[in-house]
């Protein structure tokens, strides 16, 4: 069966050091997957290349069979794809549900009734309460389900999540988690960056680890997690988290 | 619901409001002296170009520092052709000058909309002053624009309608067209877009909005409409130069009246217009002297008090419905 | 020949730009505050020389030292007084109206003190030339491109190696650090400021043996350091300098080829060619180019 997101033999280099070289990893259509790696893995570089941020050096990016590499974050975005950010980038002069109206006004294409899908999303994302606050006064753990409440209103197929629980506290976490869940019910299939492994270990139906630029291993969680491999990245370089 | 019928349905309010005072300012030259009825024609024509304004500056956050150059380049454009073409009835000379100062609008601005809307912020709002200077020392420079000696315009008149009245009601009639175009571009889809744009573009596009279109449209359709303006204003002066429409002081009244209203609205920009054009003539008008120096302090006092405009400072809230 | 002395004319009104800009560059640089009252600044100091001179025949050359020392002190109290609030209160766009609104009020207070004509400040020495290789060069114009050179130079020493200039070019590129590590980052700004009206006024000082001034030229002035930061880069008087030759070079270069005719349409479509080619100058932003 054709994988949603396809990333062949990718490479990427910022002024001749290799952020990412060679990699290629399948996202398999109705799946969590995760990406973990230590910093400077490539992990947000190849968010930035699936989400057309970047162009790659080399290699080919496919969702769905249709290549999207170098067609920039405007088409991607219409094809299906959205993307939560970690640091949450809330349009702050709109309320709550003006920003998730944009998502649902434009994003992938097709047309669809508005209210219904902003509605929709701000209660999936427990927001409606605050619908008509300013975005700008929300507390962190807000932010990042509006992040997500956004994204999803553009009906994506993939959701490219970074890391969505970094810097909140258990019950914010499970929070999200159970969001996250419930997008992944809805038939969107969620890509995730992570550090937090318990939490990946937790969701991922499959998780890709990145070193170096390199993909150093993939598989369902228990297998990942006994990999020597990555045992020995992350070993090799404490995370002070 | 369509987006129109959910737009016009929240806003009801605000186009009933905005009949209302049509129909009062359109009464209004019978009970106004010949002075006051100067002052409502300046203040109809600044209020119009703010909006103008506003459909770039407020609705997609580019500050355009220049727009003058569409008033400079509108009025030209009308004067030059009109003075070619000798048309009878002068009204038709209007018309027609009118319509090719829009046309002459809209291909400079779209050859220009590419390149210069690349620059953000400060940038381009340098650059399109710079733009401005450009078609200025043009205007003054060659001769064949006759931009230093003055072009005289055809007069319009119409039969029963004193010429100082005939200016106050299509000043008039043209507010009301680009309020109403412009909150037509706010309810639609293209106006969401805009305004999330303006708030962050990069997010915006990532989430698919078309920026590029959006604010490339906004640039021509905001500098069509100055030109526009441009044309009947240099037909008001009945004899331009390039000094009479090639104004910096144009082109800085149109942020301030927008700043002062409360940028982003469609209010906004009237109220302030409406605001400052009575401050300075008629409160300040006695005091020439120092003239000057109350419109800077009334400058900084307004900023200082109300930094989300009057509209903001009455509605306490930063996100004013916009109508 | 002809070409020697349209160079050496463009260098002299460039030294002259450079030194009018860099308060400018410096004040956008650490507080990304356009300050749209700079060219008042330039000619509070050229009628501050004037009246120096007209006053107690005070030589304008040595009337830099005053000039700048008031000068100082009128910037450090205008943005105590007022740039600070509005940085405070509003968006940056808006202390951009704010400077606006004060440049109105102090371009107001100068007609009304010295009248809108023009004036010129002109020494015994002032039409003195000299002959060199072949080029007449004003003794006057000599003067004011090297006492540009010397105080830019002046400038870059102490942003680079005083404590107060490293303070200034840490809160440039961190200000939260900068308030962490204890610095009163509200001093900073205000010296910032200080600084930049003294170099604007010093500018001044000179400008008005070179040129005649009126009240009106302030927002000549405020362009012409926008254009030179533009083309040389933000926040070091090194970009000033590369910026404000190269503008002194274009003006000097258009007036011989097309006429005095243009006098700013060539500077701006350099400046817009610029900016689309190489948004950030050609020095790019001295203190934050790793953004």
């Amino acid at each position: 069966m054709m994988p949603l997101l396809r990333i062949e033999r990718v490479s990427r280099h910022f002024r001749g050091v290799a952020a990412l070289d060679d990699v290629s990893l399948d996202v398999p259509e109705g799946s969590i997957s995760s990406l973990i790696g230590p910093n400077g893995a490539g992990k947000s570089t190849l968010f930035n290349l699936v989400s057309g941020f970047f162009r790659p050096g080399a290699g080919t990016i496919a969702l769905r069979g249709e290549r999207i590499d170098g067609i920039g974050p405007l088409r991607i975005a219409r094809r299906g794809i959205a993307r939560a950010f970690q640091i949450a980038r809330p349009f702050p002069g709109l309320t709550v549900a003006e920003n998730v109206r944009v998502g649902a006004l434009f994003g992938s294409l097709g047309r669809r009734d508005v209210a219904a899908v902003t509605r929709d999303a701000l209660t999936l994302a427990g927001l409606a309460a605050r619908a008509d606050q300013p975005a700008a006064n929300l507390p962190l753990g807000h932010l990042r389900r509006l992040e997500l409440a956004r994204a999803i209103a553009a009906r994506p197929m993939l959701l490219l999540a970074d890391e969505p629980c970094a810097g909140l506290n258990r019950s914010e976490t499970e929070e999200i988690i159970a969001l996250l869940r419930e997008i992944h019910r809805r038939g969107v299939a969620v890509l995730l960056v992570e550090h937090d492994m318990a939490m990946v270990m937790r969701i991922s139906d499959r998780i890709f680890v990145l070193d170096a630029g390199s993909k150093i291993a993939e598989g369902p969680p228990e297998a990942v997690a006994r990999d020597p491999r990555v045992i020995a990245a992350y070993l090799g370089t404490p995370e002070e988290d | 619901m369509s987006l129109w019928q959910e737009g016009i349905r929240r806003h009801r309010g605000w186009i009933a409001a905005s009949l209302l005072g049509f129909v009062v300012l359109a009464f209004a030259p019978a009970l106004l002296p010949p002075f006051y009825l100067r002052v409502g024609t300046l203040f109809l024509f600044s209020a119009a170009l703010s909006l103008s304004w506003t459909l770039l500056g407020g609705f997609a956050g580019y500050w355009s520092f220049g727009h003058t150059a569409f008033v400079g380049l509108g009025a030209f454009t009308a004067a030059l052709l009109e003075g070619a073409l000798h048309l009878h009835p002068a009204t038709l000379s209007l018309a027609v000058g009118a319509a090719a100062a829009a046309l002459a609008c809209t291909l400079l601005s779209g050859l220009l909309a590419w390149p210069i809307l690349r620059l953000r912020g400060i940038y381009f709002a340098v650059a399109m002053l710079a733009v401005a200077q450009v078609l200025a020392e043009l205007t003054s420079n060659v001769d064949a624009i006759k931009g230093a000696l003055g072009i005289v315009l055809p007069r319009v008149v119409l039969p029963g309608v004193a010429q100082h009245v005939l200016y106050y009601r299509l000043f008039l009639v043209l507010l009301f067209a680009i309020l109403a175009i412009a909150f037509a571009v706010r309810i639609s889809r293209l106006g969401q877009g805009l305004v999330s744009l303006r708030e962050d573009e990069d997010t915006a596009r990532m989430l698919g909005v078309p920026t590029e279109r959006y604010k490339i449209a906004m640039f021509v359709l905001s500098a069509a409409l100055t030109g526009l303006l441009g044309a009947v204003y240099a037909h008001s002066l009945g004899y331009i130069t390039t000094e009479s429409v090639y104004r910096t002081d144009i082109s800085l009244d149109m942020i301030v009246y927008c700043l002062l209203g409360g940028i982003g609205t469609l209010i906004g920009p009237i109220v302030g217009a409406a605001l400052m054009t009575v401050v300075t003539q008629v409160v300040l008008g006695q005091l020439l002297g120092i003239h000057m120096f109350l419109t800077g302090a009334l400058l900084v006092l307004l900023v200082l008090a109300a930094p989300a405009g009057l509209v903001g400072l009455l509605a306490r809230r930063r996100q004013v419905p916009a109508a | 020949m002809l070409t020697l002395q349209t160079i050496a004319d463009g260098l002299v009104l460039g030294g002259l730009y450079a030194l009018a800009a860099v308060g400018f560059s410096l004040i956008f640089g650490v507080m990304s505050v356009v300050n749209l009252s700079h060219g008042v600044m330039v000619l509070i100091g050229a009628y501050l020389a004037w009246l120096l001179w007209h006053a107690i025949g005070l030589d304008p050359l040595l009337a830099i030292v005053p000039v700048m020392a008031a000068m100082f002190g009128f910037g450090y109290l205008y943005q105590r007084g007022l740039i600070r609030f509005a940085v405070e209160r509003a968006s940056l766009l808006a202390s951009m109206l704010v400077t606006f609104g004060a440049a109105l009020m102090l371009r107001n207070l100068l007609v009304l003190v010295f009248s809108p004509d023009f004036k010129s400040i002109a020494p015994s020495y002032a039409f003195a030339h000299v002959r060199l290789a072949g080029l007449t060069l004003d003794l006057v114009r000599v003067a004011a491109l090297a006492l540009s050179m010397l105080l830019l130079l002046a400038l870059a020493l102490i942003l680079n190696v005083t404590r107060i200039g490293r303070v200034m070019r840490a809160t440039a590129q961190e200000e939260v650090a900068a308030r962490l590590c204890g610095i009163d980052v509200r001093h900073v700004y205000a010296l910032t400021f200080g600084v930049s009206a003294a170099f604007a006024g010093a500018s001044g000082a000179i400008i008005g043996l070179v040129l005649p001034f009126s009240p009106s030229d302030d927002g000549l002035w405020t362009m012409n350091a926008f254009v030179v930061v533009t083309l040389g880069g933000v926040g070091s008087p090194a970009g000033a300098l590369v910026g404000g030759l190269l503008l002194g070079l274009i003006g000097a270069f258009a007036a011989r080829l097309i006429g005095p005719a243009f006098p700013n349409a060539m500077m701006f479509l350099v400046l817009v060619a610029m900016l689309l080619i190489r948004p950030a100058g050609l020095l790019g932003n001295a203190w934050r180019a790793r953004a």
